[in-house]
């Protein structure tokens, strides 16, 4: 399969997987998106807990989590996301780097930590040619609060996922990530977060 | 307005009032004597390579749509539409031959000259009501170049851009000028800080102090070859005309080794070596300092560093162009760029982007921490205990003026300005004092320009000594009343 991807088009994705969805939703029932979305739900849950090295055990070898900067621009454009950058375009190395970084002592940004909660809605689940593969698309309301005199901050988006296991039965990883934020000029003071 | 003088007094003799970082009183005088007046950045050529290519920028609250015409020349207009005031470009980047505006369907060729004025006969009575020929879309005041960097002044008589810049475009070539080609610049990410836009300024002219502590942790996980980030006290900081920042000591080596142990490949540093002076190339090379962080008067900076991008001990280097644009005395709106030298091999580019993203910007590992401090700073400077705080911007002269450590002499450091090693603020002080200048100096009242009356205006072009303007009268000839009277300090 050789179809574009948000990675493939990205500057450092093109490492990624390019397995695309087939059909319709999966009805909601269906076993394979009760798995996808309970893995969310777990997922949400680590992040906001910023179990930060359990959460990189959900993340495949050749994972790309991507992040594009979004831009205003005419209808009929043709793109709205800037060309050539991105607010995360991660592999996993730079990723250990993010999650080691908050594992020292001295990621000041983050201690004291933020109060975090990840509101993860609108979860849809897609077949892909292959069974090991599933894509799943999910909307994620971030808030986040540090201290007791400044404005609280929020963050909204729409993910992609590819999520892969080794074979049946095996748990599921994520294998890659586009998450369209919904801003273009972001109202928080950094992303020393995941979405 | 109240004088402010006892503020710039302190602040010149290195005594920083604190509340200057959140105080409407201040924000209000810098609004008017130093966004009103010095140069600003607003977009690199290669953002609009094309022509009809734009992007649209502002200058605090004025949005300008900065664009190449369809000859070729760069131009910003005043994004405001002549007739009842539209923004006219509500997109932030595209290509347009024209504008139109939504509220009446005004329309203006990207050179910012009206060709669609709706029942002109019929409404106005043609030409005898309203003169459509000639007008268009205010031009930026000042328009300068250098580099490819794009600046706007909103005064009409600012000096030219590259006597603003004065000696700081020899370490400017250092960031922008790797090749004959220049940069190329992508992005920007965008996001809101509520910190005041000065401290990020501060902060990259010159404070090589706060890397040990603030940075600890992105030494630790590996990202830097030196092992201890009190390295930087071995490097100089230097100001130069309008900027200043900082560097780190290499290794020895000559030019070329120092540039392969920053992680440039010989075929950039073959070009660097045909594009820089000797003096540049002596910086690097004999001296053996290495351009880092730095900042332009009042709000641009630059950064340049060298992480590892990957599981092995090579690293990348990466450069950054950005901007502490003011939203209010407490919150600055930061424009972050990568940049990079265009004629770079394409894998050279993907990897130094990769450490652009590691390490600066929305995400990145050093400025998550810097911000963190900035933020923290603007909220406690808001209160009257900070009122009755001078914060101590002295670091590097004693109580009498005498130098801790002297200037580097022409033999140790071959750059024009003044350079020294170790950790000092005299950036951070050069940097205030311009501040003060600024703030100090009444700005002249504005010419204003009557659309469809019988003056006619554009501001004047200057692009670093071509002759840009064209058959136009400048602003100067339009009659003009006095829009506001300015009360000195």
């Amino acid at each position: 399969m050789n179809t574009e991807t948000h990675s493939s088009r990205s500057v450092l994705g093109k490492h990624a997987s390019r397995i695309q969805r087939i059909g319709t939703t999966l009805p909601f029932g269906d076993e394979r998106h009760l798995e996808a979305h309970q893995w969310l739900v777990d997922e949400s849950y680590l992040l906001d807990a910023q179990a930060y090295e359990q959460w990189l055990d959900l993340l495949t070898d050749d994972i790309h989590y991507l992040m594009p900067v979004r831009v205003t621009t005419a209808l009929g454009t043709g793109f709205d996301t800037s060309p050539g950058m991105a607010h995360f375009d991660e592999d996993k190395y730079s990723l250990s780097r993010r999650v080691a970084r908050f594992l020292t002592e001295h990621a000041w940004t983050e201690d004291p930590p933020s109060r975090l909660r990840h509101h993860l809605s609108n979860v849809r689940t897609f077949a892909t040619p292959d069974e090991n593969h599933l894509v799943v698309e999910s909307a994620t309301l971030l808030f986040r609060n540090r201290g007791d005199v400044r404005e609280s901050s929020l963050i909204s988006a729409g993910r992609e996922d590819l999520l892969r296991r080794a074979s049946s039965g095996a748990n599921w990883q994520l294998a890659r990530r586009t998450i369209m934020v919904d801003e273009s000029v972001m109202r928080m003071q950094n992303l020393a977060i995941f979405l | 307005m109240t004088t402010q003088s006892r503020v710039l007094a302190d602040v010149r003799r290195g005594m920083i009032p604190a509340h200057i970082y959140n105080d409407a009183e201040i924000f209000a005088l810098e609004k008017e004597r130093i966004f009103s007046r010095a140069w600003l950045f607003v977009a690199h050529e290669s953002e609009i390579a094309k022509p009809g290519d734009y992007v649209v920028r502002r200058v605090l609250e004025d949005s300008f749509i900065v664009t190449r015409d369809e000859q070729g020349e760069i131009r910003a207009h005043f994004n405001m539409c002549l007739h009842r005031g539209m923004q006219v470009c509500r997109a932030e980047m595209g290509n347009a031959s024209h504008f139109r505006c939504p509220y009446h369907g005004w329309s203006y060729r990207n050179d910012g000259r009206i060709v669609g004025l709706p029942f002109h006969q019929d409404a106005y009575g043609g030409e005898d009501g309203f003169k459509r020929k000639g007008q268009r879309l205010l031009p930026a005041p000042n328009l300068g170049i250098h580099n490819g960097m794009i600046f706007l002044s909103l005064d009409p008589g600012a000096p030219p851009l590259r006597e603003f810049l004065g000696d700081f475009a020899f370490y400017l070539d250092y960031y922008t000028k790797q090749s004959p080609s220049g940069i190329e610049l992508r992005g920007p990410q965008r996001w809101r800080v509520k910190a005041n836009w000065k401290i990020g300024a501060e902060n990259f002219a010159g404070d090589m102090y706060h890397t040990p502590q603030t940075h600890t942790s992105v030494v630790e996980i590996g990202l830097f070859r030196e092992p201890k980030a009190e390295k930087r006290k071995d490097g100089c900081t230097y100001w130069a005309g309008n900027g200043g920042g900082t560097t780190y000591k290499l290794p020895a080596g000559d030019l070329d080794e120092r540039l392969r142990y920053v992680g440039y490949p010989q075929v950039m540093i073959d070009r660097m070596k045909e594009t820089w002076s000797s003096a540049q190339c002596k910086v690097v090379g004999n001296d053996g300092f290495m351009i880092s962080a730095a900042s332009v008067f009042p709000n641009l900076s630059f950064v340049h560093n060298w992480p590892r991008v990957a599981e092995s001990d090579d690293v990348l280097p990466f450069i950054s162009v950005r901007q502490w644009q003011p939203i209010s005395e407490n919150e600055t709106e930061v424009l972050s760029w990568f940049a990079v030298d265009a004629e770079a091999p394409e894998d050279f580019k993907a990897l130094s982007y990769k450490a652009y993203l590691m390490c600066f910007g929305s995400t990145g590992m050093f400025e998550q921490d810097d911000v963190e401090n900035w933020v923290s700073l603007t909220n406690t400077a808001a209160g009257s205990m900070a009122r009755r705080l001078r914060l101590n911007s002295r670091m590097g002269i004693l109580a009498d003026g005498t130098e801790v450590a002297p200037a580097l002499t022409a033999e140790q450091f071959a750059g024009p300005g003044s350079a020294r090693t170790g950790y000092s603020e005299y950036n951070q002080r050069a940097l205030l004092a311009r501040w003060a200048d600024h703030l100090e100096r009444p700005v002249a009242a504005a010419a204003t320009f009557e659309v469809g009356g019988d003056g006619q205006g554009r501001g004047t072009a200057e692009r670093n000594g071509d002759d840009a303007s064209d058959e136009s009268p400048a602003l100067d000839d339009v009659p003009s009343e006095t829009t506001h009277e300015i009360t000195g300090a």
